[in-house]
Formats: C-alpha cells, structure tokens, sequence
C-alpha cells in the first residue's frame, strides 16, 4: 500500500507531465490493497463505507462522508458537508466546506480555502481562497 | 442523470420534521424532502436491478437494538458459506464488532459506520456495490443499523426485507413500530427460548405483526439454540 502512495507522490510532484494511464493504474491497486485505520481522528463520528485510512491527527468536521476508498494523510482537515470517495488525500491538506471528491488525488500541503466544489477523475494541487485558481489536471 | 438531481442525491439528508421548518422556508423544505424519498427509491431500484442482472438474492435485515439480527446472521452465514459466495454489509453507527462476528463464518464482510445517522440508505449501498464486482456473490445480506424507526424511510433494493423484533422487548414492540412491520417481507421473533421464563405473550406479537401486513411472514426463532433457523432460511428461498 505504501509502495503505491510513494510512487503516486513522485508521479503528481511534476504537475505539467503527470502520466494520466499511470496514475489510473497506480490508484486502481492501491485501493485493491487500502485497509481500514479509523484510530486518531479528531472529529463528531463522521459517516465511513470501509476501507477509510486515516493517518493520525486528522480533523473531520459534521456531516461527512468518508469511502469507500479514501486516504487521508496526516495532519489533513476536511470541513463540515463534505463527501470523498475512491480518494488520495496527502500529508497537511485543507478541503473546504461542502466539497464532492470522486477518483481524486489532492498533493501534499494543499489548501483549498474555499467552498461548494465537485470534482471527479482529478488531481488537486495548491493553496488557493477561491475555485478559480484552483490548479487541476483531469485523467 | 441531471447535474441537479446529481447533486442532489449526493447530500442525501434526512429532514426529521417538516414542523421544525420556519414559515418561510416550509415549501422548500417540504419538496426537499419529497426529492430525498425520490431519489433514494430512484437510487434502490438502481441497486436491486444490479442484484437482480447478477443473480445475486439479496435481504435487508431490520430491528430493534439487541433482538438479534447479529446472532441469526451468524447462525445463517454459517449454514451457507460452504456452498455460497456470501457478502454482508454492516450498518451501525459506530465499531465493526457486528462484523468481525460475521466474518468468523466466512463471510466477506464490510461495515458502513453511520456515525450519526439512524439508518443506512440507498446511497450507502449504491457506492458500495459501485466499487464491487457483483459476480464474485451469490448472496447479499444488509444489516441496517439497530432501529425500529428509521430504517423505513429508506428501501435499500433488496427482494426481501426481514424484521427482527425478540420476547425479551415485550409484547407490544410489534404494535407500537407498525410502519416497518407493514415494509417487511419476513417477521422474526427472535430469543423464542426465552418465552416461558419472561411470560412474554407471542402469540400477541404474531397476531399483531399479521393485523399491521397481512401478507408478511411470521416465524419464531431462537439464533442461541438454533432453533427454527432451516425453517427460516427456506422462508428466504435459500
């Protein structure tokens, strides 16, 4: 499991040459081996469809949905109304209010500061306060 | 389907009581409610249908906190893991306890925790079953989460919806939850080998369950001896 989320970290670090087939790939058997850690989460018993792996001190806000399929790296906080399914979340990441993760990959130290958004089959990167700015890439 | 109706489906919200809605949002709330039923129903027939085209018989187990959907389960997982490719979803609000009991029979097994909400939906399955080779089953079995309320809000697109209410709830636990009574195919009253030391009048609670639907099924049952459980798998076609 950790040998697929080391290659998909080197895969996303280039965001102009992301290698589209790769990462589907990568992702696809990264899930096949993701099992279930729901220890150390700060947060009100969000909603999880197995497997969930939280890495430690993660802040999930009300009415969330979580899985199937979702990595959360540490130190990430995901805010109120918020759903993320068949997703990589990296180390140190902020997702706003209300925001709709499907088949999404959100590199290490992103911060999306803003609200209402939904997206599928993407890779997320940046620290940005609104959706415009938002840097994306679709494969 | 429709960006809107997407994201509507996609926050499926329980609205507890339209009472609470101010006047001026009343309307509002009302036809989102009626959008929630909609698609929820919308969303079950999508799941039967996926059951139906891979030959998979599928049951949604309801009942009260500590009647013994568990128990059963694990007495019928046991008695059809050798001959079925069996998966069993796990509604509770929180733990994979019911779960890991459940997999001990060679079940495969995946817990949805509700946090805090009362009863799985549609939704729930639709996004499991979405990730899921379907050909790998033969059975599917859904245990909601315990509750003689909630669950009938929601149908979750199974063939068969059982009930499992036990004597230890006394007699009138059938009376006072009619709705999910009337949704149900089969009524298990559960614990049955504990009738004589509580006194509890079973024979209220079959009559009562058959005055709510007289269509439903009534069986007595005992998942610690094991009685009537063939009896009961035979009712459910398996």
């Amino acid at each position: 499991m950790k040998e697929e989320l080391v290659k998909i970290e080197e895969l996303i670090r280039n965001f102009d040459d992301i290698d589209k087939s790769d990462i589907k790939e990568l992702m696809q058997r990264f899930f096949t081996k993701l099992s279930n850690r729901l220890e150390n989460y700060v947060g009100d018993y969000p909603t999880f469809i197995e497997p969930v792996y939280l890495e430690d001190n993660v802040k999930i806000g009300d009415d969330v949905l979580l899985g199937p399929n979702v990595y959360i790296g540490a130190n990430s906080e995901i805010q109120d109304y918020v759903e993320i399914s068949n997703t990589i979340i990296f180390n140190n990441v902020k997702i706003g209010e209300n925001f709709k993760l499907e088949n999404c990959v959100v590199a290490k130290n992103s911060s999306l500061n803003f609200k209402n958004l939904n997206m599928k089959n993407s890779v997320l990167i940046g620290t940005t306060n609104s959706k415009d700015e938002l840097q994306s890439m679709e494969f | 389907m429709s960006d809107k109706e997407d994201k509507t489906i996609s926050r499926i919200k329980e609205i507890e009581s339209i009472n609470l809605a101010r006047d001026d949002i009343r309307d509002e709330v009302i036809e989102t409610k009626k959008a929630v039923e909609r698609d929820n129903d919308l969303l079950a027939n999508k799941v039967h249908q996926s059951f139906i085209d891979n030959n998979i018989k599928s049951f949604d187990i309801v009942g009260a906190i500590g009647s013994g959907k568990t128990a059963l389960l694990e007495k019928i997982t046991a008695k059809l893991s050798s001959q079925y490719r069996i998966l069993v979803i796990c509604g509770d609000i929180t733990t994979r306890l019911d779960a890991d009991r459940i997999e001990k029979h060679n079940a495969e097994t995946i817990q949805i925790n509700t946090g805090r909400e009362c009863a799985l939906n549609a939704y729930h399955i639709h996004k499991i079953i979405k990730n899921k080779d379907l050909k790998n089953y033969d059975v599917v079995f859904i245990e909601n989460v315990g509750n003689l309320i909630c669950p009938s809000d929601f149908i979750l697109g199974t063939d068969k919806r059982l009930i499992v209410v036990s004597t230890t709830e006394g007699e009138w636990v059938v009376e006072k939850h009619p709705m999910l009574f009337k949704m149900s195919d089969i009524a298990v009253i559960n614990k049955f080998d504990l009738k004589e030391r509580l006194g509890t009048d079973v024979d209220k609670m079959i009559s009562d369950a058959k005055k709510i639907n007289p269509k439903i099924e009534v069986i007595t049952t005992s998942a610690k001896t094991g009685e009537n459980i063939d009896k009961l798998m035979n009712l459910m076609g398996l």
